[in-house]
């Protein structure tokens, strides 16, 4: 039943019945303990990625390597990423996969994509909270592409650890939305080191943001930061 | 170049027109009978305006101390419908029209929106509306996976912003059933049950000619690419397959949908609404699959179990107990006249996201534990289900490009 599904999968596209992939369904489940199957199972969806299927046929191994994917699998994704057609599902797959190798898949083909594939890529290992992406990102924050320097903003914003907040205190864009993801992100990275006790660090990214040059939500945010930085609330 | 990057160019250049524009002082801009005037008014745009959309938009008209200026829909039959409401309750033509919702939220003279796209949607816009110093009142379900509430709610707080959830059922449909819980004459509250469902499922329709009305690429926003079709993204409130509300890249079937009303009603009664439960008991039994939440505090709320039917209170009867004071609405109008009072005092509103994220964190962690098939433990303060690795992968879906929290 389960070759029967895999080789389904060959001429499967929008359209067709949803029913014939089922056994892939239950297979995910039914080998959750079994490794040996589970690695099989892995390594036939992977391969199916390097195959002219259809769209929606890799659409659908994507999702299935979301949930059972492994560094195995890391390869044979990362392989989409630069393709306008299959960038986003390699990713909804690479985005959780808890491997390192996925997170790394996705900083190493920073240096190649462009673009909105770019974004994509930068969104994910923002939301990802890697870590190891800042250098990169803070490079980005400087990029000529308003949507790739935006993305790198908010991304370091997710990721909020002390390099994020220093990479995006030290950017200057000159576009007004690129700065708003800037703001947005210093502010996310005073609330952890709120969090995290260290009010004076949270009160050097407030205390700018008071001026009257900046949003009126903005100085809200600001006020509201240094009030509790005080201890005290709103 | 990309379609997209040339609606974004289109958009940024219409932004800086739109933010510079003084917001037009119309003929009743001093107000008159029992209309406020102008400054008293709260200016409100609405995006997503087809079905539940229009309702709302229908509602927030028909306040006085609201002024309607702005609508934004993919559907140019549906912005243009918008439009016209808007204008003969004014009899004006100042309603204006965007195809992109970012040109909504870029006028400094909008005060607040009201949002009734798509479930796939409600997070990035909501978050993108705090951003720019928007309040928001956004349809439910509110959120389309665990990660995105936390940020929501956080884009609120940072930004000092009113955002309220859009479920006026929990309010209104169960009423009688909070006033016997709160009021003590149920007892001690042991458990609660709600029926409600289905799940999603993920859509698999073939490709129909895209009609020349709808932006297809816009639709899908933040969504896994998919060819048109008429059910995809009909409005309809069909969870059975005649609707996005059925697949689960745009929504979690009646499990959010109806679950955003029922779990809201549930944990309103039982007063869990502060709370997400701390584990998911999964019970596949002869009678069917059926769920367990277990809240910190030892209240217990059933999902679809067994000849149970639904909104069943399990109390002590005999037991009375003191009665305490039940959170309704401020303002006058329903869950609509609570948002713009809250508007315009900074309270929080009857369903303020918090409780929204909450309630719907309810739908998504049962979605999860029906998807394993298994029991879950969840550690609310951390977002996550400690230890589980499959679990965790399901807190969050990567979005298409170029759309970002």
């Amino acid at each position: 039943m389960l070759s029967n599904a895999l080789e389904a999968l060959k001429t499967y596209d929008w359209g067709t019945d949803r029913a014939v992939l089922a056994p892939i369904d239950e297979a995910v489940i039914s080998t959750r303990d079994d490794e040996g199957s589970r690695q099989e199972l892995e390594a036939s969806l992977a391969a199916v990625l390097a195959t002219p299927v259809s769209r929606d046929a890799k659409d659908y191994v994507c999702r299935k390597l979301m949930v059972i994917g492994t560094a195995a699998s890391v390869p044979a994704l990362a392989r989409l990423l630069p393709e306008e057609e299959h960038s986003h599902m390699a990713r909804f797959a690479l985005a959780r996969i808890p491997a390192p190798e996925a997170a790394a898949a996705m900083r190493d083909a920073l240096a190649s994509l462009d673009g909105e594939l770019k974004v994509g890529v930068i969104s994910s290992l923002g939301a990802r909270g890697d870590e190891a992406s800042v250098p990169a990102l803070a490079a980005l924050l400087a990029s000529g592409d308003q949507q790739i320097a935006r993305s790198a903003a908010l991304a370091l914003g997710d990721i909020r650890n002390a390099a994020a907040a220093q990479a995006l205190a030290a950017a200057k864009p000159a576009d007004p939305e690129v700065m708003r993801a800037v703001v947005d992100g210093r502010l996310a990275c005073a609330e952890r080191l709120l969090d995290s006790g260290d009010k004076s660090a949270a009160m050097a990214i407030y205390k700018p943001m008071l001026g009257a040059d900046q949003p009126k939500q903005v100085r809200l945010a600001a006020t509201r930061g240094m009030l509790a930085c005080a201890g005290q609330k709103e | 170049m990309s379609c997209r990057q040339q609606t974004r160019r289109k958009f940024l250049k219409t932004a800086a027109v739109v933010a510079a524009a003084p917001y037009v002082i119309t003929s009743n801009a001093l107000g008159q009978g029992d209309v406020p005037p102008a400054s008293d008014r709260i200016v409100m745009g609405g995006i997503g305006i087809g079905n539940q959309g229009s309702s709302d938009q229908g509602a927030f008209l028909g306040r006085p101390d609201v002024q309607y200026v702005a609508v934004s829909d993919v559907r140019e039959s549906v912005r243009k419908a918008a439009k016209e409401r808007a204008d003969q309750h004014y009899k004006n033509s100042d309603c204006q029209t965007y195809d992109d919702f970012r040109e909504i939220l870029a006028r400094d003279d909008i005060d607040a929106v009201h949002i009734a796209t798509p479930d796939h949607w409600h997070a990035i816009m909501v978050i993108e509306a705090c951003r720019n110093g928007k309040d928001v009142y956004c349809q439910k379900p509110e959120t389309l996976t665990l990660r995105e509430g936390p940020l929501m709610i956080d884009a609120a707080r940072r930004y000092a912003r009113v955002v309220s959830g859009g479920s006026q059922r929990v309010q209104e449909d169960y009423k009688e059933l909070v006033a016997r819980c709160w009021g003590g004459e149920l007892g001690e509250i042991k458990s609660i049950n709600v029926n409600v469902g289905p799940l999603s499922q993920l859509c698999n329709l073939p490709a129909e000619t895209t009609p020349p009305d709808i932006d297809w690429e816009m639709w899908l926003g933040p969504a896994a690419w998919a060819p048109y079709n008429a059910a995809r993204c009909s409005g309809s409130f069909a969870t059975d397959g005649g609707s996005w509300r059925s697949y689960v890249d745009y929504s979690g079937g009646g499990m959010t949908d109806w679950g955003a009303h029922h779990f809201g009603g549930a944990t309103f009664a039982i007063d869990v609404r502060e709370l997400q439960p701390v584990e998911i008991e999964y019970h596949n039994d002869p009678e069917g699959k059926h769920l367990t939440y277990k809240y910190a505090n030892g209240l217990l709320l059933h999902h679809n179990r067994p000849k149970t039917e639904n909104l069943v209170v399990e109390g002590t009867p005999g037991e009375k107990r003191p009665a305490k004071p039940a959170p309704t609405y401020k303002g006058e109008g329903g869950i609509y006249g609570d948002f713009i009072h809250c508007v315009k005092t900074r309270e929080k509103p009857f369903r303020d996201i918090e409780l929204a994220v909450n309630t719907v964190a309810v739908s998504h962690l049962g979605t999860i534990a029906y998807q394993l098939q298994r029991s879950l433990k969840w550690d609310q303060a951390a977002q996550e289900f400690p230890g589980d690795e499959e679990a965790n992968r399901f807190l969050d879906r990567a979005r298409r490009q170029p759309w970002q929290l």
